[in-house]
């Protein structure tokens, strides 16, 4: 996955947060891509899926308290993607578990994660940032 | 089936090809067809839509097309269609089609839709017949083939 300055939102916590994601879904697939035999790579991948889980669910708080901060008027909306897809996280780590960690439901998760993120970021929170350069608030001055 | 239903998911495609893939594309002129004759070696994707609209939209990726995309988003080289790829290239199709749901809601034209299916290879696509609305999204990477059926669901 190769970062580009142009998802830049201007909030340096949410943008190094875009960042980090970026590195680690990076490594997830590169991992899982690997010519390795499975076994060698399944606790790279589950350690990466728990990461994933977790900081998700973080980045998602802090990119709505910023939304609210600067009174973005599609919060709910941006919410509700949100909660959709840390609901399919959640869904797909059980589903994983309950089938005994097999690679072909973590291919398919990695490469829907890879292109979500990449519309997320590139799309639906660009929207954010337009709308606080729109009103001067990003909030970025210091 | 109007060339009014087409805009929608033609700028939608647009907008994700160059955003998410700095891409640019040129939309063909869109004909209506009876008959898409089926199976074929491309990646095929199909969304149903319900709602004001019912039908079903078709995405078909060449081999060539799919691989650059995957490609172009993970910075890695992909030889063949796996689990990995359609998951990603169902992806894509589903962004298109959700954000075309928006353009059509400036219609007053209320959908939603179905995760998307997956037919690729030996297995192709069934023959679909219909009043359909098709073109060809042309890429540097690539065309895309775009074929739309869809009907009103409700009198207005």
């Amino acid at each position: 996955m190769i970062w580009k300055d142009k998802y830049l939102i201007g909030v340096p916590l949410i943008d190094e947060q875009h960042q980090e994601l970026f590195r680690r879904v990076t490594d997830f697939v590169e991992v899982l891509r690997s010519r390795d035999e499975w076994e060698q790579k399944v606790d790279k991948v589950n350690e990466t899926l728990e990461f994933m889980k977790v900081y998700v669910v973080t980045h998602f708080e802090d990119e709505e308290a910023y939304q609210r901060e600067i009174g973005y008027p599609d919060l709910e909306k941006h919410k509700e993607i949100h909660n959709n897809m840390i609901q399919y996280v959640v869904n797909v780590a059980e589903a994983y578990e309950q089938e005994g960690f097999k690679e072909d439901l973590m291919q398919r998760f990695a490469g829907k994660l890879l292109a979500w993120l990449i519309n997320h970021v590139a799309a639906s929170d660009q929207k954010i940032a337009d709308f606080a350069n729109r009103k001067d608030v990003s909030g970025n001055d210091e | 089936m109007t060339n009014k239903m087409l805009a929608p998911f033609s700028n939608a495609t647009r907008e994700v090809f160059k955003l998410m893939l700095d891409l640019d594309v040129v939309t063909e002129t869109p004909e209506v067809i009876d008959t898409i004759v089926g199976p074929n070696d491309k990646l095929n994707i199909s969304i149903k839509v319900v709602g004001d609209l019912s039908g079903e939209i078709f995405y078909r990726f060449p081999k060539e097309t799919t691989l650059e995309m995957v490609k172009i988003m993970s910075g890695m080289e992909f030889d063949q269609i796996d689990d990995f790829v359609t998951s990603a290239m169902g992806e894509i199709a589903n962004i298109i089609s959700g954000n075309a749901l928006i353009g059509l809601s400036e219609q007053e034209v209320t959908c939603d839709i179905l995760p998307p299916q997956i037919i690729v290879g030996e297995n192709g696509a069934d023959t679909q017949e219909g009043n359909i609305l098709s073109t060809t999204v042309r890429t540097q990477i690539g065309d895309v083939d775009l074929d739309i059926i869809l009907h009103s669901s409700v009198d207005k």
